[in-house]
């Protein structure tokens, strides 16, 4: 299977087939990436694309240094945060939907949202980052520009929330306080 | 906390499930682990999360290029000029791709842009919704280790496994339960040595015995135990096809040895889901080679290609072909 990165360079050296493999690769994954982080399907979709298409016209700057599922992921995140500046869009996360949709998602999907609507910011991308992009503490690391050992932290932090969080349905507590890891976090042999 | 105690911190245990310690370190965890109770529970724990979270997927659209990314690259490649691909290796390239015929099509549907359509096949492999991650160790591993090792047995005559080394999984890895004398090597395999994009990837219930001859243990085996070994420390799929590249290409991995195979011949088997115990086979081991040089897949031959590695960067080829009796002697099903 050849490499993403050969593909990377087979593109820019002009092979359209290395494009579309690498958009083959990873259109799904973008969706993903901005579905997860936008309510709205239409406009993930149209994200993904301009992803693509800052690839094409980026293609010459390119340079084999990070991997390009990196790459990618750091054209989505600056075109992520375009987009919540810009404040029109229905977010997942943080913004008001202008006319919010019937939410049709299983109670177990919209129980993880809720749950990642009460981390901090940094935290929940850092999350997502991992759980969904599978990306490597290090290309977090890279690409939200914090050290590899704050987003170890954080990361830690988050999903123990989360698991807090998502424990509290067996109360039938959706409103429990998130305990952001406080009664985890404690040094275990610890009173 | 005690060190005594715990000698990783919590976060270590989080970063080992998630393959971000160092060799060194992972294996000071792994050892403390399987020795505490207290981390187990935190490893159960923040796998769960990271199950549950799975439960999230985004429905994909239809895979298309849009027709305005379509000009953008037809002006992009313009400006470059002609490729520097060499032809030969793009028709060949092309030749061994689905996604690469749909993308030869493209080329004649530039002005209006070009829907590029997943095959059934593609999409059921995405749609991972039963096993979307790995499930907690202990689920994989069988707590009767003479279960284990009469399991192995089964993937081949007696005549054959009686005098095999006997290997079982154990929270490390594949441990020695029974020394060999004829150098054949049973284990029961795991649902990771599934094509990295199987639905089954991570299905707990799949056990595949298989009796490996000496060339195949000293040549495939190793891949077995490289992919196990990332399992157990944690790794993503997609750092597991990271460092299976680098091993391959470091030559950590060797090549299929001439003469590599191994007997399937289980009726105890659980290949995957769909498949159930499959129907008894041998299984032959090649660098990339192409099928029709085997006829396989052709009308009524009997061999087919098996698609083990099909998107993973092991280069191997895999030939099946399914044989009349199961391993104990009694007749199995026709195909």
């Amino acid at each position: 299977m050849i490499s993403d990165e050969a593909l990377m360079l087979e593109f820019q050296a002009g092979s359209r087939a290395a494009f579309e493999e690498l958009f083959a690769r990873y259109h799904k994954l973008l969706h993903s990436f901005f579905g997860r982080r936008l309510n709205n399907p239409e406009r993930a979709e149209d994200l993904a694309q301009e992803t693509f298409l800052a690839v094409i016209r980026a293609a010459s700057r390119y340079e084999p240094r990070a991997l390009v599922r990196t790459y990618l992921y750091g054209i989505a995140l600056k075109l992520l945060a375009a987009e919540r500046r810009k404040g029109v869009t229905s977010s997942t996360f943080g913004q008001l939907a202008p006319e919010p949709k019937i939410d049709r998602s299983p109670e177990s999907v919209l129980w993880i949202r809720q749950a990642m609507e009460k981390l901090d910011a940094p935290e929940r991308e850092i999350l997502m980052l991992r759980e969904y992009e599978q990306l490597s503490y290090s290309d977090i690391s890279e690409l939200l520009r914090i050290p590899v050992n704050t987003v170890r932290s954080r990361l830690f932090r988050s999903r123990l929330a989360l698991k807090s969080y998502l424990e509290s349905r067996a109360t039938g507590d959706p409103d429990r306080r998130m305990s952001g890891g406080q009664p985890h976090t404690r040094r275990r042999g610890m009173p | 906390m005690s060190t005594d105690r715990h000698p990783i911190e919590q976060e270590e245990v989080m970063a080992y499930l998630d393959g971000e310690l160092p060799p060194g370190r992972a294996s000071e965890a792994l050892s403390h682990l399987e020795l505490c109770p207290e981390c187990q529970t935190l490893v159960a724990d923040l796998r769960g999360v990271s199950q549950e979270l799975m439960a999230w997927e985004v429905e994909s659209p239809e895979v298309r290029i849009l027709s305005e990314i379509d000009v953008a690259l037809v002006q992009r490649l313009k400006e470059r000029g002609a490729p520097k691909v060499s032809p030969s290796r793009l028709k060949s390239r092309v030749m061994t791709s689905r996604w690469l015929w749909a993308g030869a099509l493209a080329v004649l549907c530039v002005a209006v842009g070009l829907t590029l359509t997943l095959t059934r096949r593609n999409r059921n492999d995405e749609r991972s919704t039963a096993y979307p991650s790995m499930a907690s160790i202990e689920q994989y591993l069988i707590s009767d280790r003479n279960a284990e090792i009469a399991l192995a047995r089964s993937a081949a005559p007696e005549s054959i496994s009686s005098d095999a080394k006997i290997l079982v999984l154990g929270w490390r890895g594949y441990e020695t339960a029974r020394e060999g004398r004829n150098g054949f090597v049973c284990v029961v395999e795991r649902s990771w040595m599934s094509p990295y994009s199987s639905a089954e990837f991570w299905n707990p219930k799949v056990r595949v015995p298989a009796c490996f001859n000496p060339a195949a243990a000293r040549s495939i085996l190793p891949v077995t135990f490289k992919r196990t070994e990332m399992v157990l420390a944690g790794l993503s799929k997609a750092q597991m096809i990271d460092r299976m590249k680098a091993a391959i290409d470091s030559k950590e991995l060797p090549p299929p040895e001439p003469g590599a195979m191994c007997y399937m011949m289980s009726r105890a088997s659980h290949l995957n889901d769909s498949l159930g115990h499959y129907v008894p086979h041998l299984m032959f081991y090649f660098p990339l080679t192409d099928k029709a040089a085997w006829g396989a897949d052709l009308p009524d031959s009997p061999v087919t290609l098996n698609p083990q590695f099909r998107d993973g960067p092991e280069p191997i080829t895999e030939f099946v072909i399914p044989v009349a009796k199961w391993s104990d002697g009694t007749a199995a099903p026709a195909m």
